[in-house]
């Protein structure tokens, strides 16, 4: 009866698809995916019945398992810091940017976006490798006399993933950046600080919320990243993603590999809340 | 043309705030320009909004011409809306804002061209019909506005603060603007607004509103004149409050200015608050035979007009508006005169 | 002075982010049989062989219509929560934001795991393409999301109102005043959708059926074996669709955006 009541209503139908796909298809999947953890692992049969922790023994006693979790982990935390490091300044640059240049220089930092993950990783392959344009160049300019190990340890996974993922650390510090009104700036000069107090009193505190976001997205990502690892580590270094996918995919393990990917996860995640906590980040847009 | 009825109307947000709308009451007849004068949250906005059919009445009726409209959803009420900010279609030209309600009724080509021809002849727009919104200026897009409302030949007009947004002289033509145009098409418009100005000047009625109530309503001359309360008088221009008392046998006021006549009879005794408005006080030489003394503690010289105050030798203080005819410097001793025709007693609230 | 140092550095950086592209396609370019790179001698031959390569075609194809299937559906539905999140979340919206970006906060590996396991679990498997789209959507969604929103915000509700006041009905009003106007955030958020969907791997690869291999999937697993610059002319031919998607796009419907 009541005509916007009823608007109210209808609108629903709107959020209805979206919420039905994100319950069914996503958190609905989170919660078998959590129950497999805990199953026997099966014979022929992705699991057996019956409940068990073993997956998670497994991953207690595994030096193997422990070890690949912290130079995951390890590797995460570097790539993250780098990216911040390398993309802050840009960040900076490109949002003060005049405009025509602007739409260029971001146009630059979006397109590894549009290139593809496995194309970027790739192209670092044919960057670092024994016979690759960085080795060559340097035993051509007579720098180094044997190739650098540049491929198949974390420094080139590290190196690769920081390239990857540097976009999504220049975007969100450039928006926050541009949010800021540059007459703050010119006002706490008026004041009397100093270039280096303004960047430290007045841009980055304001630039944070793009910082944090910036962080966390790294961070998760190269969590979870699997095929610059994969193409990059070789079968020599292997971070967790790619032991949970080929636990997955070759050798058929689904309880363990849940409670391995399950725990990266869980960690990752902690890191992420403590982090949060430790930069006071709101949750917010 | 349409005659607006609403009875005991009342919008409630919940149980435990006050209603935002208190069952108010108001017949509007047809082609009258009434405007809902008061302070932001007094209630008017939402009353706009449920003629308009954009928020649900919890109680009472609206009707146009007798028949009940309150549950009509918005767009088969048949109104005409001018939005605070216009809510120009930025994606459309002039002549395809103005096309658009005509579209909805399906009105054929050839009558929908004459039809938005005449309403830009209406709002002298003919010039800029291709024009997008944002190409023109306040003035050219508020004429829009009111240009597409009225094209759909609308049952009634309802106007959002549609000035607020204007610069100070352009608010004074658009005033006439749309006044005139109001009155060439004859339509029964509402008009909201917190500007006492503004609906003085274009009204035929002005309804004051208060925290969700009808304080007064009724032509501008006798709410400035004859304010029922002190909040009225104190929101419909300056006012100067005079203390007095109710003579024997009940039916005179009587203060420093003299007496005037009650509306209805009073205890004798009683305190009285006599409203007197600041131009209606006369600034005497010190030296004149009638006239209170008073001494000029300061002066507000804006051009054309002056506004003192003043104190008694008590200490009390006045305000009077004076045309400036050479300005009194602070300390000067002056006589104010008062017609007490002019003093008007209030109601206490 | 600083702002000097600063650009000069800014440009060392985009060289970096332009690197590995511009490795790619030079190594494409390569007239011998391996993949250096400067190339040694210039040659269109790896494109020829490209070509003729069935897998590597059918990979593309695919790609090419996951992505479309993808970007439709994630568009429809993340437009219209979109349009529910600005207009009618009351108290719960900032749940509910958290929630519409989850694909994109929760791990990729973890969701493409369970998604695996779920489409088993009911019996569907990956005899179908059903979880690969699936899979794709639920990434793709937040994008839309992300833009349709930040298009709304510059959205006047008076607009809807107004146009109700004229007469127009909830289907009209959308079509003729909403989506016109949010119609850039739409678009890029469509774009985005098409781009990260051409792009997901991780997904792609759990979720794959036989035969529904996605071009990353296929150079990925070329690569493992395979060192030509066959590849890399295969991967320019990925970045050349990419970009041309988005340029096309840009020219065609942006010119027309943008109009007002």
């Amino acid at each position: 009866m009541a005509a916007a009541a009823a608007d109210r209503r209808r609108a629903v139908l709107l959020i209805l698809p979206a919420a039905l796909l994100l319950v069914v298809f996503l958190a609905v999947p989170y919660l078998n995916i959590l129950a497999i953890s805990f199953r026997n692992p099966g014979q022929g049969t992705p699991y057996a019945p019956g409940w068990t922790l073993a997956n998670y023994g497994r991953f207690l006693t595994s030096d193997l398992y422990q070890g690949q979790m912290l130079n995951t982990l390890w590797i995460g935390l570097v790539t993250t810091f780098a990216t911040l490091v390398i993309g802050l300044p840009v960040a900076f640059q490109l949002a003060r940017a005049d405009l025509r240049l602007r739409g260029l220089c971001y146009g630059i930092v979006l397109s590894p976006l549009l290139v593809g993950i496995v194309i970027r990783s790739y192209g670092w392959t044919i960057l670092l490798g024994n016979n690759g344009v960085i080795n060559r160049g340097l035993i051509g300019a007579g720098l180094i006399e044997r190739p650098l190990p540049l491929m198949y340890n974390s420094l080139g996974i590290i190196i690769a993933l920081t390239h990857v993922f540097l976009p999504f650390m220049i975007l969100p510090i450039m928006s926050a950046v541009q949010s800021i009104d540059p007459a703050l700036s010119a006002a706490a000069r008026s004041l009397g600080a100093g270039r280096v107090t303004v960047i430290r009193r007045v841009l980055l505190p304001l630039a944070m919320p793009g910082i944090q976001a910036g962080c966390i997205l790294v961070f998760v990502l190269s969590l979870s990243s699997y095929v610059t690892p994969a193409l990059i580590g070789g079968l020599r270094v292997k971070t967790m993603a790619v032991t949970v996918v080929d636990a997955l995919l070759d050798t058929f393990q689904w309880p363990l590999g849940a409670a391995l990917a399950l725990i990266l996860s869980a960690v990752g995640a902690l890191i992420v809340v403590i982090f949060a906590r430790l930069t006071r980040l709101k949750w917010k847009g | 043309m349409t005659r607006v009825t609403l009875t005991r109307l009342t919008k409630s947000y919940g149980p435990a705030i006050a209603p935002a709308v208190d069952a108010i009451s108001l017949d509007i007849p047809s082609g009258e320009f009434v405007s809902l004068l008061g302070p932001s949250g007094c209630g008017k906005t939402t009353t706009l909004k449920m003629l308009a059919g954009f928020e649900d009445l919890t109680s009472g009726t609206i009707a146009f011409d007798g028949q009940d409209v309150g549950h009509v959803p918005a767009e088969k009420r048949d109104i005409g809306m001018v939005f605070q900010n216009y809510a120009l279609f930025p994606h459309m030209t002039v002549r395809g804002n103005l096309a658009f309600g005509l579209e909805m009724r399906k009105v054929p080509k050839a009558e929908m061209a004459r039809r938005i021809d005449a309403t830009l002849d209406l709002v002298q727009l003919t010039a800029l019909a291709d024009r997008y919104p944002r190409q023109l200026s306040g003035g050219q897009q508020q004429r829009v506005a009111i240009g597409r409302a009225l094209v759909i030949e609308p049952r009634i007009l309802l106007l959002d603060e549609p000035l607020a947004n204007l610069d100070a002289k352009l608010r004074e033509e658009m005033r006439v603007f749309i006044r005139d145009l109001q009155r060439r098409v004859g339509i029964t418009t509402i008009y909201v607004t917190h500007d006492q100005a503004e609906a003085m000047t274009m009204s035929d009625r002005v309804v004051v509103m208060f925290r969700g109530h009808i304080a007064q309503a009724g032509p501008p001359a006798e709410i400035y004149q004859r304010p029922a309360s002190r909040s009225v008088a104190g929101f419909v221009g300056q006012v100067n409050l005079v203390e007095g008392r109710v003579a024997a046998p009940g039916t005179l006021a009587e203060s420093r200015f003299g007496t005037t006549a009650l509306a209805a009879p009073r205890a004798p005794g009683a305190p009285v608050t006599l409203a007197l408005r600041p131009e209606a006080i006369d600034l005497l030489p010190a030296d004149a035979a009638q006239g209170l003394p008073a001494r000029v503690i300061a002066g507000f010289d804006s051009g054309a007009i002056v506004d003192y105050r003043l104190a008694f030798d008590d200490g009390s203080e006045i305000e009077v508006k004076a045309i400036n005819r050479g300005l009194h410097v602070p300390g000067t001793a002056l006589r104010l005169a008062v017609d007490p025709a002019r003093l008007w007693p209030l109601e206490e609230d | 002075m600083a702002r000097q140092v600063l650009n000069l550095y800014s440009l060392v950086i985009y060289a970096f982010l332009m690197a590995p592209i511009v490795v790619v396609i030079g190594a494409s370019l390569n007239a011998g049989a391996f993949l250096t790179f400067p190339p040694q001698g210039l040659s269109l031959r790896w494109y020829a062989a490209f070509l003729h390569n069935e897998v590597f075609l059918r990979a593309i194809g695919t790609s090419l219509w996951i992505a479309a299937v993808a970007t439709l559906v994630a568009g429809t539905i993340g437009t219209m929560a979109a349009v529910y999140y600005v207009q009618f979340a009351g108290r719960r919206k900032e749940q509910l934001r958290v929630a519409l970006l989850s694909p994109l906060l929760l791990p990729e590996v973890l969701t493409a795991i369970s998604l695996l396991f779920f489409v088993y679990a009911v019996g569907i498997g990956t005899t179908t393409m059903f979880g690969l789209l699936v899979g794709h959507v639920l990434i793709c969604l937040p994008f839309v999301f992300m833009n349709v929103t930040s298009s709304l915000e510059g959205y006047d509700p008076d607009w809807t109102m107004a146009a109700r006041s004229l007469g127009a009905g909830r289907w009209t009003r959308f079509r003729r005043v909403m989506l016109p106007l949010i119609k850039p955030g739409v678009f890029s958020g469509c774009l985005f959708a098409f781009v990260i969907s051409f792009d997901v791997f991780t997904i792609s690869f759990m979720l794959k059926s036989i035969g529904s291999s996605t071009l990353p999937i296929q150079l990925f697993d070329y690569l493992k074996s395979n060192y030509t610059p066959e590849a890399a002319a295969v991967a320019s031919c990925s970045i050349f669709v990419t970009v041309a998607v988005v340029v096309v796009s840009e020219k065609v419907l942006g010119l027309r955006i943008h109009r007002f």
